[in-house]
C-alpha cells in the first residue's frame, strides 16, 4: 500500500510546509459554509412576503376583526343568553388566532399587514370577492350599520345571519391556503379554524331556526 | 458487476459498488496512471481522483480546485442570504421620504399616554400622539365621510391604527382611492379634515406624512411600515366610537353601563 507512487505524490503536495496553512484555511470556509447554510436555510424555508401562508394570515386578521366586531356589537347589545354565549365565544376565539397569526408574521420578518388586494394570494383573487370587491362573506357597510342600529329579535337574527355567511366565507379562505401551504404551524392552525367554524355554522343556524330566522344567500 | 467483482470483489466490496474497476479496466491504454491494475486496484478506491496531480507536476491544481468550488459557493449562499433578507424587508421609517418622526423629535410627546375628558388642545395638527379621551374612534377599516374628533383618534392611533386625513375638496375619485386602502382593513382610519395644510396628511402614533395626491406611492410605504406596528397599547380597535363629530363623547363617569 504504501509503494505506491500515487501515494508519494499524495504527500508531497498535501503534506508539506505548505499543506498545512491550506488544510487550516479549508476547514475555516467548510466551517463559513456550514454557518452559512445552517443560517440561511431556515430563513429560505420561511413563507415570504408574497407567499399564500402571508396573505391568508394578513386577510384572515382582517376578516377576523370583522367578526370580532359584529360579536362584540351583539355581545353588547343581546337579550338572549345562547346569542351572548356564542358572541363571546366567538370574539375571545377569533381574537387568540388573530394573535397567532401576527406572531406568525413577525417570526417570518415580514410586515404584518399589507396594501395589496383582497384575496391576491389566490390565483384568480377576482372570483373569490363578494360583489363589492371584499373577501368572501363578508358583511357591507349598510348590514354592519344595520346591525349597529338593530335590537332584540331582529339584532339576533341579523347578527346569526351575517356571522353564518361570515363563517362560510372563512371556510373557503382556509381551504385556499390548506391547498397550498406544506407549512405544518399553518396546516395545523388552519385546520383547526375550520374544524370550529364548521362546528359553529350549524350551532348559530340551529339558534337562527329557534329564532324563526333562515340563512342568507351565499355572498 | 457480478463479473468484475469476482476478480478482487471479495476483499473490496466497495469497488463493485462504486463500478471503479469497470472504468480503469475500460481505458488501459489511455494514460501511463492507468497501467496499475494489479495494486491499485486492491484496496485503494479513494485514491483514484487524485491520479491528475501526478500529470500536473508543478502545481498542486486539487487543493486549488478545492478552496475556489467552496469558496464560491460559500460567497453564493452568504450573498444569496442578504438578496433575501433585503427583498422581504418592509419600509421602514426611515425609508420615507418627508416623514415627520415626532418619535425621535418629541420623545416626550409619544410617552404620553393620560385619558383626560373634554376637548384638548393639540400642538401638532391632525394630532399624531399625546393625552386623549378614554373612548377611541372605532377603526376597524372605517370610512368617515364627516370630520371625527381628534381626543378619540388619537386613543386609536395609540392602538396602532392609521389615520388618513384628506382636505374636503379633495377630488372624488382620489377620495375613493384612499377608502379602498382603509375599507375593512383593520387599523385603519379614513375621515376629512377641514383646513389641512396638505391635500392629504397621514397619521400613525409618533409619524406624520404630508402628500398631494392619492397617488403617491410613499401612502402604501406608510401604511405598510406603521398601520398595527406602531400600536403602543395592543388592543383592538372594535367597541369604539362609531359617530362623527369633532367634539369628544365622555364616558358618564360613575353611570352603570348601557
Amino acid at each position: 500500500m504504501t509503494a505506491d507512487p500515487a501515494d508519494t505524490s499524495r504527500r508531497a503536495g498535501w503534506g508539506g510546509w505548505r499543506g498545512t496553512p491550506a488544510l487550516a484555511l479549508m476547514l475555516v470556509l467548510g466551517l463559513l459554509v456550514g454557518a452559512a447554510g445552517g443560517w440561511l436555510a431556515p430563513r429560505l424555508a420561511l413563507p415570504g412576503e408574497n407567499s399564500a401562508e402571508a396573505g391568508f394570515a394578513r386577510d384572515m386578521d382582517n376578516h377576523h376583526a370583522q367578526a370580532i366586531e359584529m360579536a362584540l356589537i351583539a355581545f353588547r347589545e343581546t337579550r338572549d343568553a345562547e346569542v351572548r354565549s356564542h358572541a363571546v365565544d366567538m370574539a375571545m376565539a377569533q381574537l387568540t388566532e388573530v394573535g397567532t397569526m401576527q406572531t406568525w408574521l413577525r417570526q417570518w420578518g415580514l410586515s404584518p399587514t399589507s396594501t395589496d388586494a383582497p384575496m391576491s394570494w389566490l390565483p384568480a383573487a377576482e372570483r373569490h370577492l363578494t360583489g363589492d370587491g371584499q373577501m368572501p362573506g363578508m358583511a357591507s357597510r349598510q348590514e354592519l350599520a344595520r346591525l349597529r342600529a338593530a335590537q332584540g329579535r331582529d339584532l339576533d337574527v341579523l347578527f346569526l345571519q351575517l356571522m353564518i355567511r361570515h363563517h362560510l366565507g372563512g371556510i373557503h379562505m382556509i381551504d385556499g391556503v390548506l391547498a397550498r401551504t406544506s407549512n405544518a404551524e399553518v396546516r395545523k392552525a388552519a385546520g383547526t379554524m375550520r374544524t370550529v367554524q364548521d362546528a359553529e355554522v350549524g350551532n348559530l343556524t340551529r339558534v337562527l331556526t329557534r329564532l324563526g330566522g333562515a340563512p342568507l344567500p351565499a355572498s | 458487476m457480478s463479473i468484475s467483482s469476482t476478480g478482487d470483489g471479495q476483499r473490496d466490496p466497495s469497488v463493485v459498488r462504486t463500478g471503479g474497476a469497470k472504468a480503469g479496466a475500460g481505458r488501459p491504454g489511455g494514460k501511463a496512471g492507468a497501467g496499475r491494475p494489479g495494486g491499485g486496484r486492491s484496496g485503494r478506491g479513494p485514491k483514484k481522483p487524485i491520479k491528475p496531480v501526478k500529470i500536473g507536476s508543478d502545481r498542486n491544481w486539487g487543493p486549488i480546485a478545492l478552496f475556489s468550488a467552496v469558496g464560491l459557493l460559500a460567497a453564493g449562499i452568504v450573498g444569496f442570504g442578504v438578496f433575501a433578507a433585503v427583498r422581504d424587508k418592509a419600509p421602514e421609517a426611515a425609508d420615507i421620504k418627508g416623514l415627520s418622526n415626532y418619535r425621535e423629535s418629541q420623545p416626550k410627546l409619544v410617552q404620553s399616554g393620560d385619558h383626560r375628558i373634554g376637548p384638548i388642545k393639540y400642538d401638532i395638527i391632525p394630532p399624531v400622539a399625546g393625552p386623549h379621551n378614554a373612548r377611541w374612534q372605532n377603526c376597524v377599516g372605517e370610512v368617515f365621510d364627516a370630520p371625527i374628533s381628534n381626543e378619540h383618534v388619537v386613543h386609536s392611533l395609540e392602538h396602532g391604527a392609521v389615520w388618513i386625513t384628506y382636505r374636503p375638496n379633495l377630488p372624488r375619485d382620489q377620495v375613493d382611492q384612499l377608502a379602498g386602502k382603509v375599507r375593512n382593513r383593520d387599523r385603519m382610519i379614513l375621515s376629512p379634515y377641514p383646513n389641512l395644510d396638505a391635500p392629504i396628511s397621514l397619521q400613525a402614533w409618533g409619524y406624520q406624512l404630508k402628500v398631494d395626491s392619492a397617488g403617491d406611492g410613499r401612502i402604501n410605504d406608510f401604511i405598510k411600515a406603521f398601520r398595527k406596528t406602531a400600536a403602543v397599547e395592543n388592543v383592538p380597535c372594535s367597541e369604539g366610537v362609531t359617530t362623527t363629530g369633532t367634539v369628544p363623547v365622555d364616558l358618564p363617569a360613575g353611570a352603570p353601563a348601557g
